[in-house]
Formats: C-alpha cells, sequence, structure tokens
C-alpha cells in the first residue's frame, strides 16, 4: 500500500509540473502581456513600458522565463504580482482562507442533506414525495448560480433580515468573539446555499440512482431472503455498497473546494479568489494565475489521492486486488 | 498669481463635526504607492492621502494653489518659483517642506530604477525639469523649453522623504507601500488617513486632525470622522446595497435612473446630473499604409485601405450612425451626441464650432457618391467594383452594445461589417504591434489639459490609432495638426492657446480619423443627509470631501 501512495505521488508530481508549463504557455501564448493597458495611456511613452516588461523579465526567452519561476517554487518563493508589486502569497492567503470557509460550509451542506436526501428518495421510489423531490432537483440544477444569488438578494433587501453581500458587517471590529462567529455565519447564509443547492440536487440524484441499483443486487435479494431485518439489508450491506462511486466523487469536489465560487463570489462581494483569479487572468497578471493553478493542481491530486486511499478503506475489493 | 480661491455656485453653509460617508468601490486597491499605481482603483485611494502643489478647481476648471501657497515665473517663463504652504505636517506630525519636492521628484520620478508613468508628464524634448530647494519653503523648477500645462501638472502628489529615502536607498522602492503595508504607514498630507484595509473587503479612512485646510468661516476642516470605501464588484450588488442605505453614494449608469428616481423621497436621496463625462468612444479605421516589414505585404488590404483613407467615406459612416438612439437605448436619454474630440466638460478650451454630423442616411449616401460609391440590391460597391465589407473588433463590455449598434447602422448602407469581440489586451495587439485590424470600436480617457492628448493626435505618437508612430506626417492635416500640438505647448497666453486648439478640434471634426458616437452624463446618487455637497462634471460629487458634512 505505502509503494502504491508513493506511485501515485509521483505521477501526481509529473502532472503537476505538465500543468504548470501548459498554462504558463497558454498565458503567454495569446497576445499581449499585462503592460499592454499602459500602452494605450495617452501620457506614458512606449520606453517606459519597455522599462516595465524588463524589469520584470518579460523580454526574456519563454522558457527561461518558465524556468526561473520553477526555481522560485522550489525554493518556496511564488513570485510577484505585476499587478499590486507584492508576493503573490501577501495577496492569495486571506483570500484563501475566506474562499475555503465558504467553499467548506457549502461542501458540508451538499452532503450532509444530499446523501441522506438521495438515500430517502431511493426507499421512496416512484411516490409522491421522490418525484416532488426529483422536479426541484432538476429546478435547482439547471438555474444558474449567480442568478440565484442576485434573486436571493434582492429578496433579503425586501426582507431585511440577511446581509446584502458581504463576509462582515462594518461594526464586526467591536463586536465579541461569539458575536464574530455569528455575524460571518449571517453573511455566509446565501453564498451557501446559492453554491449548495446545484451540486446538491445532482449529488442527490447520483446517490438515489446508485442506491436503487444496488437494492437490485443479488446479494440483496440474498440478504432479504434469508430474513435479515430490512434496516439491516440497507444500512450494512447495500448503502456501503452504493457508497463508492460517491466516495470517487468526493476526491473531485475536494479540488473544487478554491474554484468552483468565483461567480457567486463576485455577485455576493465575498472577498475570496474569484475576483482576484477573475481579473488577473484578464490582466495576464501571469505568476498570481500560476500560483492559484498551483493550488487548484495540488488540490485536485490531494483530492484523488484521498479518495484513493479512502477507497482501500471502504472497500475491501480493492484492497485484495492490490495485495495480489 | 493666477486664480485664487474657488469661486462657485453654492454658498457655503454651517456645518457639524461627526459621522461617516460611506463609498462604493469596484475593486481593491492594487498598491498605496503613488508613484506605481498605474489604475484607478489605485488612486482613489492614494488620491484621498497624498497632495500636490496644485489642484483643478472643480468648477472653473483653472489651476489653484493646493500644498503650494503661491507661485512666480521669470518672464521667459522657464523658472517656476513655489512657495509652499507653511505649517503643513505629514500624518505622522513631521514637517511637510521643498526636501520633500524635491525628493518626489528628483530621486522617485525622474529615478531611472522605477518605473513611474509620471516621468512621461515631466520630461519635454526627452529632457526633464530642474528641480531645486531655495529653502525649507520654496522651490524652484528650471524647464528646459517653454511647457505650457507645467502648473496644471504640478498637482503630482508629493511623497514623504523621511519615510521613504529608507526603503529607497535598499532598492525597495517599487515594493513598499504594496497592499500588504500596515495602513497606518502610508504616510500623507490629505484630509483623511488610511487606518484599516481588510482585502475584498473595505478601507476606512479617519479624519486627519493635523489637516492644513480650513473652511471660509475658519473651522478646521475636515468635518467627518470616517470616510469608508466598501469594495462590491457587482454593479447591481452596489445599487441594492445603496438602496438599502449601506451605502451614501452611488455611480448611475443611464439604465439606473428610472429605477431610482420614483424613490428619492421615500429613501432620502438625491440624483444629480453633472453634465457629460469625459471618457468618449469612437470607430476608428486602419489608416496604416506601410507594409509589414517581415512579410512585404501590406498592413492593410489596399482595397479597403482605398475606403478607409477617402474623408468622403468616414464622413458617411459619421453621418450613418444614430447617435440619438444611441443615447436612447444605451444611456436611457441621459448623454451627449459627440464630434469634436473634447468633451462640452472640459471647460475653456472646449470648442463648440465644430462641424457636426446629424443622423442623415441621404447626406451619408452623397458622400459616397461623391466618391463613385455604388449601392446594388442593398450592398454597397466601391468604384471599382468590390463589395464593402470589413471587420469592426472591440473589446468585451459595455461596448460591444455600442458596436452593435454601430454596425447595423451601417448596414443600412449596404455596408457588411463582421463584429469581432476580444479580449482588451489583444485588442491592444492589434493596435500596437501587429496592426491586422480594418476599423475598431474604442474608447480614451479625456481630460481638461488637450496637450495631454499629443499622444493621439501627433503623427509620431503610438496611440495615433489610425496610422501610429509616422516618421512624417503622412498627410497635410496630420502635418497641421503636429505643428499645432509643437506650438501649443510652448504657448503661455491661454487665449491664443485656445486659438491652436479650437483649430484642432474642428481639423479633427472635418478629417474624422476617428468619429465619435456619444458621452454619458456623469450621473449620481447621493443621500440627503450631507451637506456643502457641490457636485460638478469635472470633479464629480466628492472633489470637496474636506468639506461634506452630516446634517442634524
Amino acid at each position: 500500500m505505502r509503494l502504491y501512495i508513493l506511485k501515485r505521488l509521483g505521477i501526481a508530481l509529473l502532472l503537476l509540473l505538465a500543468m504548470t508549463l501548459m498554462t504558463f504557455l497558454l498565458m503567454r501564448a495569446t497576445p499581449g502581456n499585462f503592460f499592454d493597458a499602459l500602452k494605450m495611456n495617452p501620457q506614458i511613452s512606449p520606453e517606459t513600458v519597455a522599462r516595465y516588461e524588463h524589469l520584470y523579465g518579460l523580454d526574456k526567452p519563454l522558457l527561461m522565463q518558465y524556468g526561473h519561476w520553477l526555481a522560485n517554487i522550489l525554493r518556496g518563493e511564488f513570485g510577484y504580482s505585476f499587478y499590486y508589486n507584492v508576493p503573490v502569497t501577501h495577496i492569495l492567503v486571506g483570500r484563501l482562507g475566506n474562499t475555503f470557509i465558504l467553499s467548506l460550509t457549502s461542501f458540508l451542506l451538499t452532503w450532509l442533506v444530499a446523501i441522506p436526501l438521495g438515500v430517502w428518495a431511493a426507499l421512496r421510489r416512484n411516490r409522491l414525495a421522490d418525484r416532488l423531490l426529483s422536479f426541484s432537483s432538476f429546478a435547482a440544477f439547471s438555474t444558474p448560480g449567480f442568478f440565484l444569488a442576485m434573486l436571493l438578494l434582492y429578496a433579503a433587501s425586501q426582507w431585511g433580515v440577511l446581509p446584502l453581500g458581504g463576509m462582515r458587517s462594518p461594526t464586526y471590529d467591536d463586536m465579541t468573539a461569539l458575536g464574530k462567529i455569528l455575524d460571518v455565519g449571517a453573511h455566509l447564509i446565501i453564498p451557501t446555499v446559492v453554491l449548495s443547492l446545484a451540486s446538491m440536487a445532482s449529488l442527490q440524484r447520483l446517490m438515489r440512482a446508485n442506491l436503487l441499483s444496488v437494492l437490485r443486487k443479488q446479494y440483496v435479494i440474498a440478504a432479504r431472503a434469508k430474513g435479515l431485518p430490512e434496516g439491516q439489508v440497507i444500512y450494512r450491506h447495500a448503502l456501503r455498497n452504493a457508497f463508492n462511486p460517491m466516495v470517487t466523487l468526493l476526491g473531485y469536489e475536494f479540488s473544487g473546494l478554491l474554484s468552483g465560487a468565483a461567480l457567486v463570489e463576485i455577485v455576493c462581494s465575498w472577498p475570496g479568489l474569484g475576483v482576484l483569479m477573475l481579473t488577473a487572468v484578464r490582466a495576464k497578471d501571469v505568476y498570481v494565475v500560476m500560483a492559484s493553478m498551483l493550488m487548484g493542481g495540488v488540490l485536485l491530486l490531494l483530492g484523488n489521492l484521498l479518495a484513493d486511499i479512502l477507497l482501500l478503506w471502504v472497500d475491501p475489493r480493492i484492497r485484495y486486488g492490490k495485495h495480489d | 498669481m493666477p486664480a485664487g480661491a474657488a469661486q462657485n455656485r453654492y454658498g457655503g453653509q454651517i456645518a457639524l463635526y461627526g459621522g461617516q460617508l460611506v463609498l462604493p468601490a469596484t475593486s481593491d486597491p492594487k498598491t498605496f504607492n503613488e508613484i506605481v499605481a498605474s489604475e484607478t482603483s489605485s488612486s482613489a485611494v492614494t488620491n484621498m492621502l497624498f497632495e500636490g502643489l496644485t489642484t483643478t478647481d472643480a468648477f472653473t476648471l483653472k489651476v489653484i494653489p493646493n500644498l503650494a501657497a503661491s507661485w512666480q515665473v521669470s518672464p521667459d517663463g522657464l523658472t517656476w518659483t513655489f512657495h509652499l504652504r507653511p505649517g503643513v505636517v505629514w500624518f505622522d506630525g513631521k514637517p511637510f517642506g521643498a526636501d520633500d519636492v524635491v525628493f518626489t521628484f528628483n530621486d522617485l520620478i525622474y529615478n531611472p530604477d522605477i518605473p513611474s508613468s509620471s516621468r512621461d508628464v515631466f520630461t519635454v524634448d526627452g529632457k526633464p525639469f530642474k528641480v531645486q530647494k531655495v529653502d525649507d519653503l520654496t522651490v524652484r523648477f528650471i524647464l528646459p523649453v517653454k511647457f505650457a500645462p507645467f502648473l496644471r501638472g504640478m498637482s503630482q502628489p508629493i511623497l514623504p522623504k523621511h519615510k521613504l529615502e529608507g526603503p529607497l536607498k535598499a532598492g525597495k522602492f517599487s515594493f513598499t507601500w504594496g497592499i500588504d503595508a500596515p495602513p497606518k504607514d502610508v504616510v500623507g498630507t490629505g484630509s483623511f488617513y488610511l487606518d484599516q484595509y481588510a482585502p475584498g473587503e473595505r478601507l476606512v479612512f479617519r479624519r486627519n486632525p493635523h489637516y492644513w485646510k480650513r473652511s471660509d468661516s475658519g473651522d478646521v476642516l475636515p468635518y467627518l470622522d470616517k470616510v469608508v470605501f466598501l469594495i462590491i464588484p457587482d454593479a447591481d450588488g452596489r445599487l441594492l446595497k445603496f438602496l438599502d442605505g449601506q451605502l451614501d453614494y452611488a455611480d448611475l449608469r443611464g439604465g439606473d435612473f428610472p429605477l431610482l428616481k420614483p424613490l428619492e423621497t421615500k429613501r432620502k436621496f438625491h440624483i444629480y446630473d453633472a453634465g457629460p463625462a469625459f471618457g468618449s468612444n469612437f470607430i476608428a479605421f486602419n489608416q496604416n499604409a506601410r507594409a509589414n516589414p517581415k512579410t512585404g505585404k501590406a498592413f492593410v488590404d489596399p482595397v479597403k485601405s482605398s475606403w478607409f483613407t477617402d474623408v468622403n467615406f468616414r464622413r458617411a459612416v459619421a453621418h450613418a450612425i444614430d447617435r440619438p438612439k444611441m443615447i436612447e437605448i444605451l444611456a436611457n436619454g441621459l448623454g451627449t451626441p459627440q464630434y469634436g474630440p473634447m468633451s462640452p466638460s472640459s471647460g475653456f478650451f472646449y470648442n463648440p464650432h465644430t462641424p457636426s454630423y446629424d443622423y442623415d442616411l441621404d447626406k451619408a449616401r452623397q458622400y459616397l457618391a461623391v466618391s463613385g460609391f455604388k449601392e446594388r440590391d442593398g450592398r454597397l460597391y466601391d468604384s471599382k467594383g468590390d463589395p464593402v465589407e470589413f471587420n469592426l473588433y472591440t473589446n468585451a463590455g459595455e461596448r460591444t452594445q455600442i458596436a452593435a449598434m454601430v454596425r447595423a447602422d451601417l448596414e443600412h448602407l449596404g455596408m457588411k461589417v463582421n463584429l469581432l469581440t476580444l479580449e482588451f489586451n489583444a485588442l491592444v495587439a492589434k493596435l500596437m504591434s501587429s496592426y491586422d485590424w480594418d476599423a475598431i470600436i474604442l474608447g480614451l480617457t479625456g481630460g481638461v489639459e488637450p496637450h495631454f492628448g499629443k499622444n493621439v493626435w501627433h503623427s509620431s505618437g503610438q496611440l495615433h490609432l489610425w496610422d501610429p508612430k509616422q516618421d512624417a506626417p503622412a498627410t497635410a492635416w496630420e502635418k497641421r495638426l503636429d505643428d499645432i500640438f509643437n506650438q501649443g505647448v510652448q504657448e503661455l497666453d491661454e487665449d491664443k492657446r485656445k486659438v491652436l486648439y479650437d483649430e484642432f478640434q474642428t481639423i479633427a471634426a472635418e478629417q474624422l480619423p476617428v468619429v465619435y458616437t456619444y458621452l454619458d452624463d456623469n450621473l449620481f446618487a447621493v443621500r440627503d443627509r450631507f451637506g456643502n455637497l457641490k457636485p460638478s462634471a469635472y470633479g464629480g460629487a466628492l472633489h470637496n470631501l474636506e468639506e461634506i458634512y452630516v446634517k442634524q
């Protein structure tokens, strides 16, 4: 098992390398660079722009720039942002935390609601409750997140209880510790609900389908035939097997923790990575984009690794297969 | 000495101290370092903190004293002596003086190791100004040649030597006062200092107790205790928060007007229309007749080039654009058609008598007929029988709507226009280096001082969009524009300058190297509880922030 994990880690590193190189080349293959915006300013001369480009090494060969970046990464330095003139890490760290909080709450809400809901729907297959649930799932699934966010914000402005976007109230600094938590919590409600709803809908459908297909399996019939109580049949035998594909999915969802919220963040003015990344890509602030790619990539690979390990743990068939 | 204190149409009021004003910001500042800052979200913050020797009166648009109390100029117009305002102190209590001014220019702006966009404004014919300290409160500037926009340029913010000399010597100036700096470390002389910055959330400014300015009745300014910027990237989000009362100010688009106007009394705010804005949107045609040195082929297809360089073709386009409809649809009727290169809000130098082009397809067809264009089965053909078809580029965003309407208008003349939307950087690459474009819809910011448009109008300028960086002017009218800009910058008599720049605006409107569309009105809403609001087209609602107070 240790060998297996090591092998996976090696492949993961290679993948990361390829990913960053691709991003770098793509960013640079498209026309223009960060300083183009300066060129459109009537009061700035071409010499000044050239001076900027030289200072930031944009006049060097592409691969040399990439090599330079890579060497710095190995030393733990993520480079400087063109836009902000400060180390990339200084810009990212605070926002990373904010996005993580939002993603984590919606991740938890999604899974904690969708899984039981899926099981519940599967056990009431084709009854009214199941029909209603699948109807609302499709409705939730097909509503664009940013639109839903706007609707909820508008409703909040009429209703006057929930805050209209942002992460903290202006009076945050004067609050007690508990007050601070409640304040952020209140601000979290709208974006969390919006972010969870769509993935909740699809996850619930998946869980339902998985369980239904397992319930048709021979061993379930056998378990029932030998007179096991229905609860044990479902929770002990069927559910564990129905859950396997969900574990793989969990790994993928892990990578979405940092990247999935951009639009909703913008609409709800949540101070996360979303706006920052969007501006960075559009303005070609290369090293900010590279750093976020790297983080997203690490999370994706970590998530997959985690899922594989989890699978080893929940599914004995895989475990024994590997040991042969 | 020119213009004294501001004379405006609003009287002073007896004001109260305290309270706060909450403003929206569309995005985070990128830096607090004034010299390195190059875009509006940063300068919105640095403009709060730093001041220049002079500033522009928001109503008369004349240059008035700021950190300098007065100045003299030598008869030859080359030596300017500034007498600094005594008693001005930095946020940290250290006195402001001549050393700071000399440091800002000689050590920062003219420093070859610091990339600064201000340097270009203060370099005339490739030569810098000489900046010398006479005594603690007197500074002398010696110019290499006469430079008419000099005084206006002296609004350049002054930075504190005692805070920045250290980082400069350590070679770290460009990275000093980044957004990771402790807010109170950013030391200026403005009416408010930066107290707190929460990235992606807000900026909090507090009253500078040492501020030098007094009201007409002798009150120590500013009146407000606190100014807060809430960072809200989404335009609709800003509007919601304004209606909800969490914001005290909102910039409005024409389309917001009918939504907000009925709520004015109930929600206690007022909408101001400060007149035409400064930013223009226009269509330009590629008149570059040169060939690509790498391939030997012309940048522009010679067939298309023959249309684009034909002034009748461009005049036909100018007549075919339905500006009133554009204003009605895109700005909800709150805009002004634009024909010449300067905004009516630029005041003194604006020439209202330039040729104008009303929406008239018959006149457009007449211009086309003069040059031998013919319409057949709803399609337009040139004198050689080639169908008129070209690509129209623009960047994603609000400009696509303008572009779509321009296209529809030009199709009425039988032109086939292919609309292509690109990312801004890709568009700039086309304009500045590859030159492979036919027509483009773009905007540029404008201002009060015509000389600051030199890079657009002088034939050697890289922003001379339609045919940039020419070695010698390609046409007689471009030659005349070159002469006007070369003379205008050396002419210190304002009235003589005005004659020159009036001619520039007339030539631009006659020759139409760029065909203007319309100017949006500068619209904003402010909550009623504030006093001393004196909105102007140039300064907006908040140019006199230090005088604004909360009514009881």
